[in-house]
């Protein structure tokens, strides 16, 4: 369990590094941070933020998944859903 | 109430932009045309340097007496789609003209450029078994039917075929249809796509590839075939889509291929089937644009030196252009609201260039998109030179200020 929560941690902690430059209102980044609201980037650029998450895990995040997601946890958590069932 | 909540953001965005000048950039009324490059806009003639116009033969005469004739002899509107009552001799002429043109044994004829990507890609791939993978730059009318589709898309980095090459390498054994889709040209940057290296890495994986040369058809490769034909693949591609409505001056789409499974598409693709077919006056429009293209390659000639002209000239002035020489010449700036003055500024000088701010433009950049015509006269693109000189020095200005 606490395997898991480490992992989660660490993807947590990741996202939150490619996504500081583009937080230029400084707010502090939570699992509970919209993208789109909080941290006011637009739908094309939370698309390729997901590229870099992509190449950093060598898994593929559809675009199908991507529009579905609107805060930081809930992208934490598809890419763990992703990293299980693309290993 | 609700309903119309998520517009604020944006409706907030326009009034600002409406307000500093009083000018919306994205409702301009060309109040009168005055031929293919000039229009009269608030009482005052400019020059147009925003349109798709590339070999201007928007007032051709072989496209103008075609236009009217079919009126006359085939009416205004077809009332019907393709699938119903809307095919019409001419229909299917320009279809044939086209595969003939292209060198593809097949094509099919769509009322807009946006519903031959729409059609194809909608019906080519379905979820839950295939697969979509398309450039990040893509256009809106490639990502909607990736969406229609309801197939799984992911991107890949822009003209990257390495990217490419990693996301067609994670897929699954459960995906049975693979579609790569990419562009010849890209509208708002100009930039052009490496399509021999992302069609040998798409077919290396066994997947299929659709190009989209809406904006270098007529344009690029030897003869006008498109950006596949410069880098010599154009056998390979296996569906070709393009749009009658910039190099053939009308309005409708089209996909070629040499896959005698296109066909289908005429009894699957929803765009196709759903909606009237294009208006007799587009399709003679269109064909006549088509044989003379085919015929004389002028006006591509005239496209590319004035291409030339222009880019060298905004390279001496210091502009940051987004690609190499070509039809589309656009000049990078440093926000929103920079772009939206220098637009400003040049519609007071005279000239209509296209605003392009995020997200509809790459890597959140704000530019001014230039579009050259063969029909630009020296005259007009005097204009548009002198413009970008006392815009360049505003903006050195400006910057010396800050």
């Amino acid at each position: 369990m606490s395997g898991i929560q480490e992992d989660d941690d660490l993807v947590f902690h990741k996202i939150c590094s490619l996504l500081e430059p583009l937080n230029e209102k400084g707010i502090k980044l939570t699992r509970e941070t919209d993208l789109i609201a909080d941290l006011e980037i637009d739908s094309v650029s939370v698309l390729d933020i997901v590229m870099d998450i992509e190449d950093n895990y060598d898994i593929s995040i559809p675009v199908n998944t991507i529009s579905e997601i609107k805060c930081i946890g809930e992208l934490v958590d598809a890419i763990h859903a992703i990293k299980k069932e693309q290993s | 109430m609700s309903l119309f909540d998520k517009f604020q953001g944006t409706a907030d965005l326009y009034k600002l932009l409406l307000e500093s000048t009083g000018r919306d950039p994205f409702g301009v009324s060309m109040d009168e045309m005055k031929g293919p490059t000039r229009a009269m806009v608030e009482g005052k003639e400019i020059v147009l340097a925003g349109t798709n116009n590339y070999l201007g033969m928007t007032y051709h005469e072989d496209a103008l007496l075609a236009a009217k004739d079919a009126i006359d002899s085939d009416g205004t509107g077809t009332t019907g789609s393709r699938f119903a009552n809307g095919t019409y001799a001419a229909h299917r002429q320009l279809e044939q003209d086209l595969a003939a043109y292209l060198g593809y044994k097949h094509c099919m004829v769509f009322s807009t450029g946006y519903q031959a990507n729409l059609g194809a890609i909608s019906a080519l791939a379905q979820a839950p078994n295939d697969v979509i993978l398309i450039d990040a730059d893509c256009h809106a009318c490639i990502y909607d039917g990736c969406q229609l589709s309801g197939a799984q898309t992911v991107r890949f980095r822009h003209n990257d075929p390495e990217s490419l090459d990693k996301r067609l390498s994670r897929l699954g054994d459960e995906v049975k249809g693979k579609l790569v889709c990419f562009e010849g040209m890209y509208s708002m940057f100009g930039d052009t796509a490496p399509v021999k290296e992302l069609v040998e890495v798409s077919h290396k994986h066994g997947a299929m590839t659709l190009l989209d040369e809406a904006h270098s058809f007529g344009v690029y490769g030897d003869t006008g075939r498109g950006v596949c034909e410069a880098d010599g693949v154009k056998d390979q591609v296996d569906f070709y889509s393009g749009t009658f409505s910039k190099s053939l001056a009308s309005i409708g789409g089209f996909v070629a291929s040499n896959h005698p499974e296109l066909e289908y598409l005429r009894f699957s693709s929803r765009p196709y089937m759903f909606t009237a077919s294009p208006s007799p006056s587009n399709i003679a429009a269109a064909s006549a644009a088509l044989a003379k293209i085919s015929a004389d390659s002028s006006m591509r000639n005239n496209l590319w030196e004035n291409a030339r002209r222009i880019h060298s000239a905004f390279t001496q002035l210091g502009f940051d252009l987004c690609a190499e020489t070509g039809p589309v010449i656009a000049a990078k700036l440093p926000s929103k609201e920079a772009a939206f003055m220098a637009w400003n500024f040049l519609m007071e000088k005279g000239v209509y260039v296209n605003l392009a701010i995020p997200p509809g433009t790459p890597n959140a950049t704000s530019i001014l998109r230039l579009s050259v015509s063969a029909a630009h006269t020296p005259e007009d693109l005097d204009v548009v030179v002198n413009a970008y000189t006392t815009l360049a020095g505003e903006l050195a200005q400006a910057s010396v200020d800050a």
